[in-house]
């Protein structure tokens, strides 16, 4: 049984999807299985390695975004609990480049280091965090996006939606539909129950933003500019609506509050904190 | 008695100390005013450019020179809230250093002279900013030296003189991202063994780049972005970091370039540990942009366009103006009206406008009040006066 699941998010770019897969295959097949979720993508621009076709009149409509279509394979892939002995999953987006060579082994191999890492990211070349990366390369944060995350079961299994899961709750909710600080949520639910965040630098992932600025068309999505402002208005929305926040800081105070928290319970730990 | 006074206020309340750029005697009314009306300390903080002393020919605001700004402030500040500040100063940040190509130890002696009368008409605070070479970029370790130099010179002078001064130091120039914490800490730690090996009180301020940087009339740095900056440590994770570093060396964290931040951004300014604020364009340019709309809403269109022409002429827009720039003549000209205050064309202009509206409208008056609205939002978010 390979220890990890993949699961990759397509919308209406089946080759970029493929090349991603077979990447992924070549360089990774021996410890990952690999699925892919269609996103609410037309029947003609399904990818030849789809696993489940999210094709219901909304999805089709919008799309299900990252928090919905990872929450759409995951569902399907707890719905059949004797397939589904993963320790860890790779949850990634189909505009993120990944390394040519082996490198889900080396994630693993860090979480194996890291008994308490709940969420692992490789770090993506233009993020500042790289900085902090370059004494100790894996290090603890309350704050990192997500483009391609490598997630522990037993985190899963501690935050999931446990009574009527679906792809609008069963990791991400679903109700914020872009994830503006969707991340934050799952990092903070990690630092109150035990699980730490890691950003690594031994990995390095990348998101190709040339995606969605010249092919929004052929993604059947918005414009990269009135898509970011549509995440915005939305995830601050959704902040207030559900926990009275009127602002990302205090999010991230949050957040920033838990991690602070886990290393006075897990003070071994210190040593992976960014100050 | 001052370094006292902000601990105090720090130790009662969350607030950031607002720091206001002298743009015109407007500007400098309406931030006395605010102060006694609220009994809030507020800073006055000049930069060489704007103010400075008689012997090098005064600044281009209100043609002051820094013996008559520190008495006007001091007469004018009936229950003494403001605290007088001097902005980068140090060697090459009056123009005139510049335009004679002065030599390092000319301007190190011209900014000696500048800080001796600061120090000498009450000035409180004094920024020690060498960060300015018109020979290249002077390494860590020559911009530390001349740190050293100057803050030595600095506290003799006080001495002398029995007035006390706090220092704020910033070695690097605002660029919009953050600082590198390592090369924060090297700077903290060789000024902390600088003042203790001479026995000088250590510094009450650092500026740090929290991620704020003007272009045009906006702030386009990463402290206001919602969103990631390709190549940037996210503010997010870095201002806490700077300031558990500002609590290790026990001193006041200062952001520059704090302009037309939004709402959101200033009011946790307080709750994440900024302790202090400058704030300066976004105060001029607020007094051209009502100028302007009282002159047109009025039927003066003429002298708008003269203010506006006479602006532009200035090209002190360029200093604002960013990459591939989209502003219109008018936009760039709005940028930097201020900077034209003191023209006596200017001056001609307005005094034929205030004879105009005479017995309509208080021109001054209808402009201090718009630049009182435009620090008020600063008070309000900082902590230091509740929003009705």
């Amino acid at each position: 049984m390979k220890r990890v699941a993949t699961i990759i998010l397509n919308r209406n770019l089946p080759l970029e999807t493929e090349r991603l897969y077979e990447s992924i295959r070549k360089h990774n097949g021996d410890c990952t299985d690999i699925f892919v979720v269609e996103s609410g993508s037309e029947e003609a621009k399904l990818s030849k390695y789809c696993t489940w076709w999210a094709n219901w009149e909304e999805s089709l409509a919008h799309g299900l975004r990252f928090p919905r279509g990872f929450n759409y394979g995951l569902h399907q892939l707890f719905s059949k609990p004797q397939e589904n002995n993963y320790e860890f999953y790779f949850l990634i987006c189909n505009d993120a480049e990944v390394p040519e060579q082996p490198f889900l082994k080396t994630l693993v191999e860090i979480m194996d280091e890291h008994a308490r890492v709940g969420i692992l990211s490789p770090c993506s070349a233009d993020w500042g965090e790289i900085n902090l990366l370059r004494e100790k390369d894996v290090r603890y944060f309350w704050y990192v996006n997500h483009i391609a995350w490598l997630i522990r079961r037993t985190y899963v299994d501690c935050v999931r939606e446990l009574d009527s899961p679906s792809y609008m709750n069963f990791l991400y909710d679903g109700e914020n539909l872009r994830g503006y600080e969707s991340e934050i949520e799952l990092i903070t639910k990690g630092y109150i129950n035990d699980w730490a965040t890691a950003i690594t630098s031994r990995v390095r992932v990348q998101e190709n933003k040339s995606h969605l600025l010249a092919k929004a068309d052929l993604i059947r999505t918005e414009p990269y500019e009135e898509s970011l402002v549509k995440c915005l208005v939305e995830g601050k929305k959704w902040m207030r609506r559900k926990y009275g926040f009127n602002s990302r800081w205090a999010m991230q105070m949050y957040a920033k509050l838990f991690y602070e928290k886990f290393f006075e319970f897990h003070p071994y730990l210190e040593g992976n904190r960014i100050d | 008695m001052l370094a006292q006074k902000l601990e105090r206020f720090y130790r009662a309340r969350r607030v950031t100390l607002l720091g206001v750029g002298p743009m015109s005697r407007n500007c400098v009314d309406a931030a006395i005013e605010l102060a006694n009306e609220h009994e809030t300390p507020v800073m006055l903080i000049a930069s060489r450019r704007q103010v400075e002393c008689s012997e090098m020919g005064g600044g281009y605001v209100n043609n002051w020179s820094t013996e008559k700004f520190a008495e006007y402030v001091t007469r004018h500040d009936k229950k003494g809230q403001v605290i007088l500040a001097r902005d980068h100063g140090g060697p090459w940040q009056s123009p005139e250093e510049v335009r004679e190509a002065y030599s390092l130890r000319m301007a190190m002696e011209s900014a000696k002279r500048s800080y001796s009368v600061d120090i000498a008409c009450g000035f409180q605070i004094v920024h020690v900013d060498p960060s300015i070479d018109i020979n290249g970029k002077p390494s860590a370790t020559e911009v530390l030296d001349r740190v050293f130099e100057l803050y030595e010179y600095c506290w003799e002078e006080a001495r002398q003189n029995r007035r006390e001064i706090l220092f704020e130091i910033g070695t690097e120039e605002q660029s919009g991202s953050t600082d590198s914490v390592e090369s924060l800490d090297q700077t903290l730690r060789e000024v902390t063994q600088f003042c203790q090996r001479n026995r000088l009180p250590p510094p009450t301020f650092i500026v740090v780049q929290t991620g704020t940087k003007v272009v045009e009339m906006r702030n386009v740095g990463s402290l206001d972005s919602p969103f990631r900056i390709a190549g940037e440590l996210a503010p997010e994770i870095q201002l806490p970091r700077i300031m558990s570093l500002c609590r290790k060396y026990k001193i006041f964290m200062k952001e520059h370039n704090t302009d037309y931040l939004s709402d959101e951004t200033l009011s946790w300014h307080p709750k994440l540990g900024i302790h202090a604020a400058n704030v300066a364009p976004e105060f001029g340019v607020a007094e051209t942009k009502a100028f302007v709309q009282l002159l047109n809403e009025n039927g003066l269109r003429k002298y708008s366009e003269q203010f506006l022409s006479l602006a532009y002429d200035s090209m002190k827009w360029e200093k604002w103006l960013g990459p591939d720039s989209a502003a219109g003549d008018q936009e760039r000209a709005l940028m930097c009206g201020h900077y034209v205050f003191s023209h006596p064309v200017f001056l001609e202009l307005k005094s034929a406008a205030v004879k105009e509206l005479q017995g309509k409208v208080d021109v001054d008056l209808y402009l201090k009040n718009k630049v009182k609205a435009s620090i008020f939002r600063y008070l309000i978010h900082f902590g230091w006066v509740k929003a009705i």
